[in-house]
């Protein structure tokens, strides 16, 4: 996977950063329908906080393509949109439950102390 | 952005690349906003996708990697030195053209100075010392860019860490009076220090210098092999 290192922060970002992954945040923008490049990065911006750079998204996107795990749309005028595939659905399910599984844990350890 | 500048920015992708993505990508920096940032960010992206390009976007094995294959001996040892002389040349004339600009009646122009010929004479001893280092690592990053064993890239970081450690500029000033100056390499191990030849401290520490990023990357890569 790309780095997540290029990303650019909202101006009122938190000190503590943000969890940062381009192509999951890709995969989760396209789960809700098919969107072009402004789209996901507002619709990213919105769900965690974080506008990712143009280049970066499309770093993401170029991977997830070639991937199979999304998929380009018919154009519209000059905006390129995209949509998630069913294997990228299966592998986002997968990185979510994960990440799920990750978080119950870390909570639970911090409940305890 | 400005159109100008979005189609500069895409420019700096590689050419497989662009051919698939740089329409849409050109479009949507046009309709997006700019700024530094947004500048910043693609520019370094599309470094990376030089460095490191994404699956399917490999380039073809280009005329300089194959130069890199079949001639090694040429890429990391002849090419390399030529650059450090040019470098050395350039630095030399620089102080010998300082020396009669600023400095017409000294004997010398290694004495205190002050004004605009202090930035002078710094650019030219920034080139001769940041040379070896700056060719050095040169090599390294096209070694390591070309996945290429790291024998022949060795071989030019010793030939120019020698050259490096063992050179000095001399200038004197011949007794005919109002003679030119000349501004001479001479190549030695020099006096004893530190146990060693001088200059062959020096050289180690330039082989030291030189040879550093090109083992960090080796290292990284070695442990995410082991990671993966």
């Amino acid at each position: 996977m790309r780095s997540t290192r290029h990303v650019v922060e909202p101006q009122n970002g938190s000190a503590l950063g943000h969890f940062s992954d381009p192509p999951l945040f890709v995969l989760a923008s396209l789960a809700s329908g098919p969107k072009h490049g402004h789209a996901m990065i507002e619709d990213i911006a919105s769900i965690c906080g974080v506008r990712l750079g143009p280049g970066t998204l499309y770093g993401a996107i170029a991977r997830l393509e070639q991937q199979g795990w999304i998929e380009p749309l018919p154009p519209e005028e000059r905006r390129q949109p995209y949509r998630i595939t069913a294997d990228g659905l299966r592998v986002l399910r997968a990185k979510l439950a994960t990440l799920q599984q990750f978080t119950r844990a870390g909570l639970g350890r911090l409940e305890a102390r | 952005m400005n159109p100008r500048l979005a189609r500069l920015l895409v420019r700096l992708y590689p050419r497989v690349w662009r051919e698939r993505y740089g329409a849409e990508f050109e479009a949507m920096l046009q309709t997006g906003r700019g700024g530094l940032r947004t500048s910043a960010n693609v520019a370094w992206s599309a470094l990376h996708e030089r460095v490191v390009p994404s699956p399917g976007f490999k380039t073809e094995p280009s005329q300089f990697r194959s130069w890199c294959v079949r001639a090694p001996w040429a890429m990391f040892g002849l090419v390399p030195l030529l650059l450090l002389a040019a470098s050395y040349f350039v630095a030399c004339f620089i102080l010998w053209s300082g020396w009669k600009i600023f400095l017409p009646g000294n004997d010398t122009p290694f004495v205190p100075i002050d004004g605009f010929a202090i930035f002078y004479f710094q650019v030219g001893r920034l080139i001769y010392f940041s040379a070896p280092i700056v060719i050095g690592w040169a090599i390294g990053l096209i070694a390591w860019r070309l996945r290429l064993k790291a024998v022949w890239p060795a071989v030019g970081w010793v030939l120019i860490a020698l050259a490096g450690g063992t050179a000095k500029v001399h200038a004197s000033r011949p007794v005919v009076p109002g003679g030119a100056g000349h501004v001479r390499m001479v190549f030695g191990l020099g006096p004893f220090g530190n146990g060693i030849p001088d200059g062959l401290f020096h050289a180690l520490v330039i082989l030291a210098l030189t040879a550093l990023p090109y083992l960090v990357w080796q290292l990284q890569k070695a442990r995410s092999v082991s990671a993966a």
